[in-house]
């Protein structure tokens, strides 16, 4: 018998199902209503459930016994019964009642992984923790979310392929120019450019040197708890006031082959011209955008799974490396620190 | 499309435009495209090249506001 030995690059297999310790936007809010839903996402199975004051909980979909869905189970307020045989376990993972077998040691430990959530921008954010945590750390999102000169909506969406290429292609701009050619905003500029990297407090602005606001000419990544990035794209004069168009865009892992990708379009408008606006994103922009992305969502879904593997990059290329390094850089940090917490050298 | 996954074109709206609403988006996107930025420049181009307001009249500053307001809010 013919044996193949696979070696599994231990920083691969960490970022394959996503950075732990990290807040990510899992689905959008609308996602989950009175029923408990589960989700696979950032390697794990996860049931969301809401209790009758509309809060939202989460645990692993995998109750602490025997390992049954506990999504397809009963709302009992901050807990849910499992199916299988009634366990029930509380939103922060402590098993509060074993219906079968009162008082079994079971009752009244933490054996289920709780996951803290919080609703923000449309969208249902998890903290990705491997272990229970009372208190997770704070998250922030750029000003473009957070300020009220802004306006946005959040375009969701699930694309095949490993989350990795998302960022790519959005720590990319160049291929605007190419891919997005004939979109209605990505026309202009040059079609050569040199780029550059500039150091921010939270990450570092991949961008072209000497044109900006012309076409997709920069994008920044940033870390404020949660991994986004950003972009500008120059609207049309047909857009109307505002400015330029911000997009600000996560990509979260969902099971190794499949990345769910979120992206809140902005605008800085206020008063008729943020209802202008809206009327205008509701009724003809939003269509517009979304042909766009699905010409993003069909090159990325059409590349090999081990395209990156093979490549041969060149200038325009130095944001993807410079992310990708910076990723497994925080990768190999995690892995050192769970080694030494287990008392084991990397 | 049906797809084994979330892919839906349309998140921002509950329905359809209504044939009005489509005129109305495409009058707007012309004012501004002519450079009529400022709300009494917008209203006087929909005066000019229409549609008519909801009600048949011509449109003013605080009715486009109001029907911004409920149909872009």
């Amino acid at each position: 018998m013919n044996t193949i030995t696979f070696t599994k690059d231990p920083v691969d297999a960490l970022l394959k199902d996503g950075l732990k310790n990290l807040w990510y936007p899992i689905c959008p809010s609308g996602f989950v209503g009175e029923r408990p839903i589960s989700l696979r996402r950032l390697g794990k199975k996860i049931a969301l459930w809401r209790d009758a004051a509309g809060t939202l909980h989460a645990l692993e979909d995998h109750c602490p016994h025997r390992g049954a869905p506990l999504s397809q189970g009963m709302v009992l307020g901050d807990r849910l019964a499992c199916p299988y045989h009634g366990v029930e376990v509380r939103c922060d993972g402590t098993v509060t009642k074993v219906p079968g077998s009162p008082g079994c040691k079971l009752e009244g430990t933490r054996a289920a992984l709780s996951f803290h959530v919080q609703e923000a921008w449309g969208a249902i954010f998890l903290y990705n923790s491997d272990v229970n945590i009372d208190t997770p750390p704070p998250m922030t999102m750029p000003e473009e979310l957070n300020s009220p000169e802004y306006s946005h909506f959040l375009c969701y969406a699930e694309w095949k392929g490993d989350y990795r290429y998302a960022l790519d292609n959005v720590m990319d701009p160049m291929h605007g120019t190419f891919l997005h050619k004939q979109s209605h905003s990505m026309a202009e500029g040059e079609s050569t450019a040199t780029f550059q990297i500039r150091t921010t407090d939270t990450g570092f602005v991949f961008e072209k040197t000497g044109q900006r606001g012309v076409n997709f000419d920069w994008t920044e990544w940033g870390s404020t708890g949660v991994h986004w990035m950003r972009l500008e794209i120059p609207y049309p004069k047909s857009g109307g006031p505002g400015g330029n168009f911000a997009i600000v865009g996560c990509a979260t892992p969902v099971d190794g082959n499949t990345t769910a990708v979120f992206f809140w379009r902005c605008r800085k408008v206020s008063s008729w011209q943020r209802d202008t606006w809206r009327f205008l994103y509701r009724n003809r922009l939003e269509a517009r955008h979304w042909a766009v992305l699905e010409q993003d969502r069909i090159m990325l879904e059409q590349m090999e799974p081990d395209a990156n593997q093979h490549e041969n990059l060149y200038q325009h290329d130095i944001g993807v490396v410079r992310l990708r390094r910076h990723l497994r850089n925080l990768a190999e940090e995690q892995l050192e620190a769970a080694a030494a917490k287990a008392g084991n050298p990397a | 499309m049906q797809t084994d996954r979330y892919l839906e074109p349309h998140q921002a709206r509950q329905r359809a435009p209504t044939t009005f609403e489509d005129l109305l988006g495409d009058a707007i996107e012309r004012a501004f495209a002519e450079g009529a930025h400022t709300l009494p420049e917008l209203v006087a181009c929909l005066n000019r090249t229409g549609p008519s307001s909801e009600n048949g009249q011509p449109w003013t500053e605080s009715g486009f506001q109001a029907l911004m307001a409920r149909l872009g809010n």
